[in-house]
């Protein structure tokens, strides 16, 4: 079973379109971004609805939300990858960096070596670091910009002084650094996939 | 004159799956028969042939219960393919 000779002509054009493949696979879908924004989202302001009518445990939501992405990540994110690609791995990486810092600084604030609402000033901080990261890695401007929108944000939650006002700082980093990304990585996702099915059909 | 362009990479086949390999850290065996559109039995022997050259590690494993073969280029592939390209390069330029 040998595969038919071809001209230099066509090796080239092989190699340009199996590589353009393989770039296609470390496209992110956005998927994530979008989830993990919402929820970050919805547990900011809930929680800052919760402490403006004095409701529950101020931390209700986020506990919550600790426990939905659990959930979240055991249900809809199941590793059935076939390819790893470097970026990838890089991002396996940083998010596990990332998660071990969210860890921390939650710890942190729970045995109150930090302020909660100085520890959610870190946390925003720590968003525009992993979106900056992300955003270069995979040569996507939105996310680049919201790194440096986040950080903003991070740096107005220093002169905030409670808890509902860091909430609504918090949402906006979620909004900011993840849930408008995340949509736009979507939509070129989406996009991008149109087009190689159009490529596939015009062959 | 013309470099000699290395025969076992100077396939249809077996240069798309050195491509796909090389823009990636490794790849199952279905990921590449569904981006080269292959048969399975037609790509196994090109996948066996680029690995007796010594361009690829093939290694079979188990995967909740299920066999499972990963394809990653070797250094040897990689310089292999790198000579290839400069080749076809040298031959556009003209």
């Amino acid at each position: 079973m040998e595969t038919p000779q071809m001209t230099r002509e066509e090796s080239l054009q092989i190699i340009q379109q199996m590589i353009s493949t393989a770039k296609n696979e470390q496209k992110d879908d956005g998927k994530g971004w979008i989830v993990w924004g919402w929820l970050l989202f919805a547990a900011s302001i809930f929680s800052f609805i919760n402490v403006k009518i004095s409701w529950l445990n101020p931390y209700f939501f986020w506990n919550v939300l600790g426990m939905a992405t659990i959930v979240v990540r055991v249900a809809f994110f199941r590793n059935e990858q076939t390819v790893k690609t470097y970026t990838g791995e890089l991002f396996k990486k940083l998010n596990i960096g990332f998660f071990i810092s969210l860890v921390f600084i939650v710890l942190a604030i729970n045995i109150n070596t930090l302020t909660p609402v100085g520890g959610f000033a870190l946390l925003i901080n720590l968003y525009g670091f992993w979106a900056l990261i992300y955003g270069t890695a995979l040569n996507f401007r939105p996310s680049v910009i919201a790194a440096f929108v986040t950080w903003a944000l991070g740096f107005a939650a220093l002169f905030v002084k409670t808890f509902d006002e860091i909430m609504l700082l918090h949402a906006c980093a979620a909004l900011a650094g993840f849930i408008i990304p995340g949509h736009i990585a979507r939509k070129q996702f989406k996009q991008t996939g149109r087009e190689n099915y159009n490529d596939i059909i015009s062959v | 004159m013309f470099k000699e362009l290395d025969p076992i990479l100077h396939s249809q086949l077996r240069l798309s799956v050195m491509s796909l390999l090389i823009s990636v850290k490794e790849a199952e065996f279905t990921f590449i028969r569904e981006k080269t559109n292959a048969t399975a039995g037609n790509l196994s022997v090109q996948v066996n042939k680029l690995k007796e050259a010594g361009y690829i590690d093939v290694v079979k494993q188990f995967k909740d219960n299920y066999p499972q073969t990963v394809c990653k280029i070797t250094p040897v592939g990689i310089a292999a393919f790198d000579e290839y390209v400069k080749n076809l390069q040298t031959y556009l330029r003209q």
